[in-house]
């Protein structure tokens, strides 16, 4: 195990992709010193920002990468991975895990936005609250998540899971508004709280709202109450449930599922039933 | 006493190029055709708010030094920071925003423009759902619906609908000036017609009169070019409109989300969509369906509400969707004179508009990671030069807080706050009176900036401020470089 | 520049070992050999610098693509260097990458093919921006609210002296019509769908605009023909369309000179009813340009990639929106235009987009004058001009082909006539196709060959004719064509194996057309023009100050 710990403040941004598993593998301490990353507008390495260190526990697999510390300003860490564990102590900066493909990333702290960006693959687990644009593409790009999980404990910005297509994002806090905004596939799950807009524009896929929601888009058609929803294959959480389908703006078939009992204002929908 | 035809207005972006100005002794002395805003720059330009002389502060004071002295100390901050921000731009001319992107490439830094505080958002959604849109004339000759959306034309770009939409005189339409004088004159009638006279001509914000009914009047379904404004208040424009929708606040997506399934003859479940009946909004739907060629105009009554992106998301879907049916087109009101013009350049030297990072030698572009007013509040940045704007005074407090608390570069011809907190303060020469340029109107048309005046002794350009500020960096880091 | 293999087709040089002086930017007949700066070229490809006749690198509509694609530029990023400046690709590359990647693969003029006259100046200081190539602009003026009215009124000669004005106004370079009428009409949304349509509001027929516009041209004597889009383009069944609008202008031949030039051209040879009939029109166009002289055409090929379309055809762009659902974007100019963007993928596996790969190589193919036909994209709509390597490989390789065939849509594969095509093209076919048959069509004087007194632009490629097979060896032709072992611009080194030596600002190209007496701005002229634009008169000619290096190009018009 390969043990990171900034040697010192980082107050300007960092970009650090080659904090991966894929890239550390194989090399020894000092080739992983040498690595290079840019503080600011300039390039260093790895060893000047970070102590490296290597710990090696019973059992452990050599793969594993631990920081140690505040890293909120250091990103893309664990972009493009495709094997082996990233544990973050400490908050995380942007874009952490973009595109990832496979192994898993902890953190626990607080992740800064775009954290799971385009992921096709593996598991990230946030123990804090996560951003905005949880799992949610780059600017103008139309492919969100396509694959893996994101679970997060605490609370998560706007945007999550946006034009997502497949994979799975847990939310045990609150979400911002539009959550699932133009997915086209897989399953959000919140199961706090969650503001307006959950949906919009969706076409596929799959929003289960365990919490209060603010709001239904008129664009939404009521299809019913069912007593239970499944989020996995062998997952399934007891409602009743709220279905809604839509967003009809876009003729779509996407499902959300409000909790019936914590979303009392919901009920006038029922007389369309 | 020379007169000058066809002068660009330096102002908003609606950048009207017939001002004539009339000029005496080396000063303007009389604007014609202009609205209050032009007059008010064109008159007063040169007023107690303009520096004179480069300053610099030592000692916590700020201390006249020599051009060069600024300009080397403006360099030296820029060569030596880790992650500088550069930042305004949109009230300058192409040819300095050029040097500008020069200058923040050479140094490392970000450089962001206006926009990331306007119509950013908008431009977030142009990439990813796109934009029918066209240049002013195409509304003028052809538009018999007009839309404002959550912008205020008459109070923040004068002369739009004159020139432009409605009150304009095109090819296949005409100008509606005189059924709206008509209808103002009832109006008149109807009140205290001395005041109401007076408040017409002097061109005051009239006292608001619930006039404008609820339900959508039959004269909106009669010939002729209808004008239609939605908005949380009723504003000066919306006396103006054939229609008023008064939407609730920050549920303007909602509307738009409803309208979009409307036009395509879909029904709504629901009565009412934020605040406004559904059978008033089916009208609404049908009105914009069966028109020749609609042209909404959004503002940052929408881009700035509850959802902002996602606002214009929906409000271009909406006008995408309606060009299956008819003609329908849809346009920013971009502010500054020539924000338009900054997001162009920027997108041409670098593939993107606005928040573009060179801190890795390449440009990156992610808003909401490389934008101003992101990178300040989460403090990353260890220097600012500032060009003809104002942040301290209009970003959010704790940004403004970072930004003068490293050493801060200001370009500017007046001076603002942000100016009055400088390290290093340069006074330019105004473009577009003093000095000449380029500018992008709201349509992406490319408008010259004339040079009318002299500018005051010693004055340069904000663009050969900055090429001397960049050749001084570029020595500085040749310097290092031979060092090492 | 010494021991080259040269290939200088307007000078009827083909592949001999000829000595090149340059001196001052220019080739001279010998230099003083002891002063001079010596390359050795030995074993290596010259030829002119590459000349590209359509490539849409500038301008606003270039920019509103650029801006709409964020996700298409994040993954291409070019670094600054001590010499160069940083910039992005890859379907629409930022201006300084553009002159980069262009001299990188040895050309050094690229004409871009269209530009609002009402925006013209936005195109100018783009032009500005992209260095080591020269460029020219052709100026949209099918559908012209003056053109339409002259025509209508049978007033050519008048027209005439107004196109020249605008040309001047817009420091353009050639007349350049798209989908004549369809413009105009899509001002309210709809479209003509042949040359007979009448254009609501103005009593006139695409067929009138084309041939009214090529009469001006000859009038003007500008030095390219007419440079056409055609009416119906991207639609199954349309090289009726193209044919008969060549067929049309044949009054028109002249021995000299082609009177049009039908652009991309693979996108107006569809035959078909819908996109599964689609089928290839090749094989008729061809056969009509293999028996007349009055046309010349370039290809629009097609590449299998991700890449952004953007054409001033408003209607045809809103099509592909329909088709593809991807982010559009569409910009009216008042007066003159419009224009539309819409992203697009090419896929391999589309029966409808392998036909059209299958289309364009036909086309080079099937003509057999290689003066008549030359090798674009389309930049982008067809594919990044960065693909023509691969393009050459295609064209002079069969096993090239067959490689590509095989790889593609079954249903295409079996209906394409690419199989049964042997022809390979020389490299001196090769010259023609990229350099020399561009300029010539062009009427560039000083391009395109390495006669003494034209530009010192000199493209060099590391690969030996005498030792290589190209039908065999494409891949190392392709490779050699991808970076230049030399490209030398107005007699300067710029690139040297793929790499960028030398930051020098290219010329921009312009007509400066003199009518018989100066063009009077008459009251009515004024009148007329507060009414059609939103700008003033004035304000409107692109100054000199908007060109940094200003080539005006003197033509004598006969009006
Ligand atoms: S509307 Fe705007 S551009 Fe026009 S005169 Fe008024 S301030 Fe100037
Ligand atoms: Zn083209």
């Amino acid at each position: 195990m390969i043990v990171l710990t900034p040697s010192r403040q980082l107050p300007f941004p960092v970009m650090a992709e080659c904090i991966s598993p894929d890239v550390f593998q194989e090399k020894t301490l000092e080739e992983i010193g040498e690595l290079a990353v840019w503080e600011g507008n300039k390039q260093k390495k790895l060893a000047d920002l970070f102590k490296v260190e290597e710990q090696n526990r019973e059992g452990e697999n050599e793969a594993t990468i631990t920081i140690c510390g505040d890293v909120a300003e250091v990103r893309r860490i664990g972009a493009s991975m495709t094997i082996g564990e990233i544990m973050i102590e400490g908050n995380v900066g942007m874009h952490l895990g973009e595109e990832m493909k496979g192994g898993k990333i902890t953190v626990h702290g607080n992740a800064e936005s775009w954290a799971g960006s385009m992921m096709k693959g593996g598991t990230i687990e946030i123990y804090g609250s996560a951003g905005d644009y949880l799992g949610a593409p780059y600017r103008g790009c139309g492919e969100g998540m396509r694959g893996g999980q994101i679970v997060v404990h605490g609370d998560v910005g706007s945007e999550a899971g946006a034009y997502m297509k497949k994979g799975l994002l847990k939310i045990k806090g609150n979400a911002g508004q539009f959550a699932g905004l133009r997915m086209h596939g897989g399953t959000i799950l919140v199961e706090g709280n969650c503001e307006a807009r959950a949906g919009a524009c969706m076409t596929e896929g799959k929003i289960v709202v365990i919490g209060f929601l603010e709001s239904v888009l008129p664009t939404f058609t009521i299809e019913g109450v069912r007593n239970k929803v499944k989020i996995k294959e062998t997952d399934s959480i007891e409602g009743p449930f709220y279905i809604f389908s839509g967003d009809l703006a876009e003729r779509g078939n996407g499902k959300l599922y409000v909790s019936k009992r914590k979303n009392p204002h919901l009920s006038v929908f029922e007389k369309l039933l | 006493m020379p007169h000058i035809e066809a002068v660009t207005c330096p102002v908003c972006g609606c950048l009207c190029d017939d001002i004539r100005l009339r000029i005496e002794a080396g000063k303007i002395v009389e604007v014609k055709n202009g609205c209050a805003m032009c007059e008010s720059k064109f008159l007063g330009y040169c007023g107690e708010h303009r520096l004179s002389k480069p300053l610099i502060r030592k000692n916590g004071e700020l201390v006249e030094v020599s051009l060069n002295e600024a300009v080397k100390k403006a360099a030296e901050i820029l060569a030596e920071a880790n992650y500088p921000l550069l930042y305004g731009w949109s009230s300058t001319s192409c040819e300095a925003i050029r040097i500008g992107l020069e200058l923040a490439e050479e140094v490392g830094g970000v450089i962001d423009n206006t926009s990331t505080v306007c119509h950013g958002p908008s431009v977030l959604s142009i990439q990813d759902i796109g934009i029918p849109s066209c240049t002013l004339g195409q509304v003028r000759h052809r538009a018999d619906l007009v839309i404002y959306w959550g912008c205020d034309p008459w109070s923040a770009h004068p002369r739009h609908i004159e020139r432009y939409t409605s009150f304009s005189d095109g090819r296949f339409e005409k100008s509606e000036w005189k059924g709206y004088l008509s209808k103002t004159k009832a109006l008149i009638v109807k009140k205290k017609i001395e005041k109401a006279l007076k408040r017409v001509f002097a061109r005051e914000t009239p006292s608001l009169s619930p006039h404008v009914r609820r339900e959508p009047p039959p004269t909106l379904f009669k010939e002729g070019r209808k004008m239609i404004v939605v908005d949380v208040r009723r504003t000066r424009s919306a006396e103006t409109a054939d229609y008023f929708i008064q939407v609730e606040p920050n549920r303007d997506y909602e509307l738009l989300e409803a309208l979009r399934l409307l036009v395509r003859d879909e029904e709504l479940e629901v009565e009412e969509v934020a605040g406004v009946p559904v059978a008033y909004l089916e009208e609404v739907a049908d009105l914009m369906i069966r028109c020749n060629f609609g042209a909404l105009f959004f503002g940052l009554g929408l881009t700035m509400s509850r959802g902002k992106m996602r606002n214009i998301d929906a409000a271009l879907s909406l006008i995408r969707d309606l060009n299956t049916r008819t003609k329908f087109t849809i346009m920013p009101m971009r502010g500054h004179f020539n924000v338009s013009g900054s997001d162009t350049v920027f997108t041409w030297q670098t593939g993107y508009p606005y928040a573009v990072d060179f801190s890795l030698c390449y440009p990156r572009y992610n808003p909401g990671e490389t934008s101003a007013v992101d990178v300040l509040l989460r403090g990353e940045t260890d220097a600012s030069l500032i060009v003809a704007s104002d942040p301290v005074s209009n970003f959010p407090r704790k940004a403004a807080e970072h930004l003068v608390k490293n050493p801060l570069i200001v370009i500017d011809p007046h001076v603002n706050a942000t100016a009055q907190m400088g390290d290093v303060v340069i006074p330019s020469a105004l473009v577009g009176v003093e000095v000449e340029g380029t500018a992008y109107r709201m349509d992406h048309v490319p408008l010259p900036l004339k040079k009318v005046v002299e500018p005051p002794e010693g004055l340069i350009s904000d663009e050969e401020i900055l090429r001397k500020i960049l050749s001084e960096v570029r020595k500085i880091k040749a310097g290092k470089m031979e060092e090492s | 520049m010494s021991n080259g293999v040269v290939f200088d087709p307007l000078n009827g040089i083909d592949g001999e070992k000829v000595d090149i002086a340059v001196k001052d930017g220019k080739i001279v007949k010998s230099v003083s050999e002891h002063r001079a700066k010596k390359i050795d070229v030995a074993g290596m490809i010259v030829m002119p610098g590459g000349v590209d006749i359509h490539s849409h690198i500038a301008g606003s509509e270039v920019n509103t693509g650029r801006l709409l694609r964020p996700e298409d530029h994040f993954k291409d990023s070019e670094c600054k260097t001590s010499v160069t400046r940083s910039g992005v690709g890859y379907s629409i590359p930022s201006t300084f990458t553009t002159g980069y990647r262009y001299a990188r693969m040895g050309y050094t003029t690229v004409m871009n093919p269209s530009m609002p006259p009402l925006e013209a100046k936005h195109t100018h200081e783009e032009l500005n921006d992209i260095p080591l190539i020269d460029k020219a602009t052709y100026p949209l003026l099918g559908d012209w609210w003056f053109v339409l009215e002259y025509l209508s009124q049978g007033n050519i000669e008048e027209l005439a002296r107004h196109v020249a004005w605008m040309i001047n106004s817009t420091k353009g370079y050639a007349i350049k019509i798209v989908n004549p009428g369809g413009l105009e009409s899509w001002g309210f949304g709809h479209n003509v769908t042949s040359l007979d349509d009448q254009i609501p509001h103005f009593c006139i027929t695409p067929r009138e605009i084309i041939l009214g516009l090529c009469r001006v041209n000859k009038l003007l004597n500008l030095p390219h023909s007419v440079h056409l889009h055609t009416n119906n383009l991207g639609k199954p069944g349309n090289y009726k369309t193209a044919l008969e609008t060549m067929k049309y202008v044949e009054e028109l031949a002249n021995d000299e000179k082609p009177a049009v030039h039908i652009t991309h051209c693979q996108f107006s040879a569809f035959t078909g009813d819908d996109w599964r009939t689609l089928g290839s029109g090749a094989e008729e166009i061809a056969k009509y340009l293999n028996g007349h002289s009055h046309v010349t055409i370039d290809m629009g090929q097609v590449i299998f990639t991700d890449t952004t379309t953007m054409t001033a055809d408003g209607p045809f762009q809103f099509g592909l929106y329909e088709l593809t659902g991807n982010k559009w974007v569409n910009h009216d100019v008042e007066t003159e235009t419009s224009a539309g963007i819409v992203p697009f993928r090419y896929r391999k596996k589309s029966f409808a987009h392998a036909t059209q790969w299958s289309i364009g190589l036909e086309l080079a193919l099937l003509v057999k004058d290689s003066w008549k036909i030359y090798m674009t994209t389309d930049h982008p709509n067809g594919g990044p001009f960065t693909a023509y390597p691969k393009i050459i490989a295609w064209l002079i390789s069969k096993k090239a082909r067959k490689a590509t065939l095989k790889k593609i849509n079954p249903k295409a594969r079996s209906r394409s006539l690419l199989p049964s095509i042997d022809r390979e093209l020389s490299f001196y076919e090769l010259a023609i196709m990229t350099r020399a048959g561009q300029a010539k069509a062009l009427g560039l004087k000083h391009k395109g060959h390495l006669g003494v007194g034209a530009d010192a632009d000199i493209a060099v490629y590391n690969v030996n004719p005498h030792k290589t097979d190209p039908s065999k060896e494409y891949k190392k032709v392709r490779k050699a064509f991808k970076r230049a072992a030399y490209t030398i611009k107005g007699g300067k080194v710029v690139v040297k194996n793929g790499e960028v030596l030398k930051h020098v600002e290219g010329a921009t190209m312009w007509l400066d057309v003199k009518i018989s007496e100066p063009f009077k701005v008459t009251a009515d002229m004024k009148r007329r023009f507060r009414e059609y634009w939103t700008v003033e008169y004035e304000n409107y000619p692109v100054t000199d100050r908007y060109l940094e290096i200003s080539q005006p190009i003197p033509v004598k018009a006969e009006v």
